[in-house]
């Protein structure tokens, strides 16, 4: 028998011990040692699925049952920020140049999320009328990322002073975004999908997340749920509502310039798309059913679907007079999910009271007004926050609105504020050692404009 | 230093109005009396100016004695005479002419003159204040200070001579006289007051004829100022009259744009034609009119605004939503719902096939409160916009 070496001798015994039922603890206590060497360590890779123990599901009395396993720590951080939207962005930059340890983890290989993987391109709301002028309310690290788009071709069109609404190029904003949250100092593991969550009591320490690399565990002192979808705050148990939304796909298409937009038109095609910042390029949105967004089926479906629809829809300009020069550029990689989980935060903001003038003792953001005329509404910390559930905040998509105002708050533009807020205030959970919760509102106010942003 | 007294007393009478709403004019018995005649239905704010109208049958001038406070205005105003020849005499009683075209007006459903009542005269000075500063308001609020004015050079020209609400007590007093002269003796004792007017005795026939004919050219007028109504109307206040007699009932108090709270009310500064120089119109602009508020009808002296319920003011048609896709963002391909989500009565939803969307309206459900219109993010011209149907004319 060739002899292993000390650590796979001891991966044998542990499963073995597992194996044999008397694991867990022994086990986890062994593996959180092995594998917990990582602690604070950054660069330390994780081991090779292959030399891992394995505890294969198995089938008992027709039931896949997952036996029960010891999972590695893959890292232990104090904010732990799960999806790379626009709102996990903008959370993980925050929490990380407030200084302390921040992890974001996004199941695919780019950050943006819809905006940049779904081709929704143009951030609407960005500005609103205060006092009488246009005003930019996204400001602190969403306005860093626009004003850093505004140098670099293509970057951000509509971006200059007097106008708002801005369109920004998917891969300039991939790209700035990727440099923003390296400079800042953020560890940040694509292609992991978050999956579970671990809990001690009525308190979330960390989640579960499936890769490549296997299922590993990340231990946090706070985590922010920015799946979009409250993939996490649902997994934890935590109240929360499921609507169903209108799931579109976007797609692109080239040679704009070249259409004959009168002709197309009487063929009954006129819906060309939004501008960006590529020339002749344009981006085309798509309604698509009212269903759930959670559902695999419908998910497969609707991918199929859209993509028959698009391509069919473009063959048809193409056989256009006035459209043979049209070709589709791209289909998002990314299915136009808008709305699926919210979470019952202690604050549920209504439509009404965003069109009402009011404050709240708690703004921790301004949403923006979508023609810009109109005065910003405040977003008070309650959205942002589990009504029971301890160590979690929600930003972006899923947080806690009526059902009219989902569609200002499902807006890139809110999804960057309440972003960079619930980013700010794990970051000061974590500094005076206490849960989001508890977090001093005034010391978070400060914090935040501090960081650049606009609270009115 | 009677003068100075005047002046305080004048002062005192009008600072409280400054900022009032009430719907003083309701209780002119001219307003009251032609406002119901031309909307053929009787408000409960007609009964107040009524009782005004019986007594003043019953008392030569009760309300140019006891009641006006133009009359009170007057004569404090006289009071500060200058000195010289008062040469009022001389002055046509152009009021009666007002008063009978306005009521040949009323019977065609168009009251000529009522924004001439001296109350309507007195509310619209102090509106003027809250309104924005344009040659129209100021022609509106200039009014009574002319009316005063006249006074002051000529004692007695506007009331005596002018006023159609003077007219109207005369003619009333004129017509008992007319009537008690056939049975008895005039009885000179009747018209003791300095205010009396001078009674002619002659036969009833020739007494009706003038009033007759210019009932018949105010009657006349009216049919023309209704045909001329303007087309599409402009938005009226929720349960306004058909725009054919609105602007000729209205007597431009402008009660209606300062107690509206959501200030979508704004005066008519001749957008719509001569008929409508400073009626209310609605302008969607920045807000809408609020589901739970019915306050301009509550307020509107003449009837022009009908009083509605809460209940009613909801099925109240104002106008009707109108998208126009080639401006709207959702059809433009954009994530907009503004308007659907605005409207409190639920009639617009998203329409789709897909990569044409568009907001659709649901025509039975719209009101035209104007909550779609102000929503509308669409910039110059907004997506959806509301027009007026309120027409009959
Ligand atoms: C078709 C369509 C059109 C739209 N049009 C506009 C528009 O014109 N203007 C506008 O401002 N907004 C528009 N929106 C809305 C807007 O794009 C989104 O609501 C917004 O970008 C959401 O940002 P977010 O960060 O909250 O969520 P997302 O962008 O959904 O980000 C969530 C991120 O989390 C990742 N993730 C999800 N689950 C997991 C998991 N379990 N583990 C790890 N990672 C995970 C995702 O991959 C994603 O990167 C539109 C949306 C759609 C769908």
């Amino acid at each position: 028998m060739i002899p292993l070496s000390h650590a796979v001798a001891r991966r044998k015994l542990l499963q073995w011990f597992a194996s044999a039922g008397l694991g867990p603890a022994i086990g986890s206590k062994l593996v959180a040692d092995e594998v917990g060497a990582a602690k604070g360590a950054r660069e330390l890779q994780p081991t090779p699925v292959e030399d891992r123990p394995h505890y294969p599901a198995f089938l008992r009395d027709g039931q896949v049952i997952q036996p029960e396993r010891p999972l590695p720590v893959f890292r232990e951080t104090d904010v732990l920020v799960v999806g790379g939207g626009a709102a996990g962005f903008a959370a993980a930059v925050s929490a990380a140049r407030a200084g302390v340890k921040t992890m974001l983890v996004e199941r695919y290989g780019y950050l943006g999320g819809l905006w940049t993987g779904g081709i929704v391109l143009v951030v609407i709301s960005t500005h609103a009328t205060q006092n009488g002028d246009l005003t930019q309310v996204v400001r602190g690290i969403g306005g860093d990322l626009m004003d850093r788009l505004a140098k670099v071709q293509p970057g951000i069109v509509n971006y200059e002073p007097g106008k708002h609404n801005p369109t920004s190029d998917p891969e300039a904003t991939k790209f700035m975004m990727d440099q923003m949250i390296t400079e800042a100092g953020v560890d940040i593991a694509f292609h992991c999908w978050a999956t579970d969550v671990i809990m001690e009591g009525n308190t979330i320490r960390g989640v579960v997340f499936d890769s490549k690399a296997g299922r590993q565990a990340i231990l946090a002192k706070v985590v922010i749920d920015t799946t979009g979808d409250g993939d996490i705050f649902a997994a934890a148990g935590a109240e929360h509502e499921q609507r169903l939304h209108a799931i579109g796909l976007v797609h692109r298409i080239g040679n704009v310039d070249r259409v004959d937009k009168d002709k197309l038109a009487q063929a009954g095609l006129k819906q060309m798309g939004s501008i960006e910042p590529l020339p002749s390029v344009r981006w085309v949105n798509l309604r698509g059913p009212s269903t759930n967004g959670l559902d695999i089926a419908e998910l497969t479906r609707l991918e199929i679907e859209h993509r028959k629809a698009i391509w069919e829809r473009v063959q048809k300009i193409r056989a256009t007079p006035g459209g043979e020069d049209v070709y589709l550029m791209q289909v998002a990689p990314q299915l136009g999910v808008r709305t699926t989980r919210l979470l019952a935060g202690t604050h549920q903001l209504t439509y009404q009271e965003s069109r009402e003038p009011r404050t709240f003792p708690d703004t921790v953001a301004i949403g923006g007004a979508q023609n810009g005329k109109h005065a910003g509404w405040p977003i008070p910390y309650g959205v942002l926050l589990p009504k029971k559930l301890d160590g979690l905040l929600t930003a972006g998509r899923s947080s806690c609105v009526d059902e009219k105002l989902v569609e200002d708050m499902r807006l890139i533009a809110s999804c960057l504020t309440t972003g960079h807020a619930a980013g700010a205030a794990a970051a000061l959970a974590v500094k005076d050692n206490c849960t989001p919760r508890d977090v001093d509102i005034a010391k978070l106010q400060a914090l935040l404009k501090e960081q650049g942003a606009y609270l009115g | 230093m009677s003068r100075w007294v005047s002046l305080i007393v004048i002062a005192a009478l009008v600072s409280p109005w400054l900022r009032s709403v009430l719907p003083v004019a309701a209780v002119s018995p001219f307003v009251a009396l032609v406002s119901a005649v031309a909307a053929r239905s009787v408000g409960i704010i007609t009964l107040i100016g009524l009782p005004m109208l019986i007594l003043a049958v019953l008392v030569p001038r009760v309300f140019c004695r006891f009641v006006c406070p133009v009359g009170f205005l007057q004569e404090m105003a006289a009071r500060l005479r200058l000195p010289g020849r008062a040469r009022w005499r001389s002055w046509p009683r152009v009021g009666r002419w007002f008063l009978w075209l306005t009521i040949g007006g009323a019977l065609a459903g168009y009251p000529l003159f009522v924004w001439l009542d001296p109350l309507a005269l007195f509310t619209g000075f102090f509106s003027a204040f809250r309104l924005p500063t344009t040659i129209a308001t100021i022609g509106a609020g200039a009014l009574l200070p002319l009316a005063m004015l006249l006074d002051v050079l000529f004692p007695g020209a506007w009331c005596k001579r002018m006023c159609p609400l003077g007219a109207l007590q005369e003619a009333l007093a004129i017509a008992k006289q007319s009537l008690a002269n056939r049975t008895r003796a005039t009885d000179e004792s009747l018209f003791s007051c300095p205010h009396s007017p001078v009674i002619p005795t002659s036969s009833p026939f020739a007494l009706a004829r003038r009033p007759l004919i210019a009932s018949l050219v105010g009657g006349a007028g009216a049919l023309l100022a209704r045909h001329t109504a303007a087309k599409p109307p402009p938005l009226r206040p929720p349960g306004s009259l058909p725009e054919d007699q609105f602007t000729g009932v209205c007597i431009r108090c402008s009660g209606c744009i300062r107690v509206c709270p959501s200030r979508i009310l704004k005066p008519d500064l001749g957008q719509h034609g001569l008929a409508g120089l400073l009626a209310p119109v609605a302008d969607f602009d920045t807000a809408y009119c609020k589901e739970d508020c019915n306050a301009c009808g509550q307020v509107c002296p003449s009837g022009a605004i009908q009083r509605l319920s809460l209940a009613e003011k909801k099925r109240s048609i104002m106008g009707i939503a109108k998208v126009e896709l080639s401006r709207c963002w959702l059809a433009e391909g954009r994530d907009c719902t503004a308007c659907i989500r605005s409207c409190p009565y639920e009639a617009l939803s998203v329409s789709s096939d897909g990569f044409d969307s568009h907001p659709a309206l649901d025509a039975s459900k719209c009101i035209g409160c104007g909550a779609c219109e102000a929503a509308c993010p669409a910039r110059p011209e907004r997506a959806i916009r509301v027009f007026s149907n309120n027409l009959t004319g």
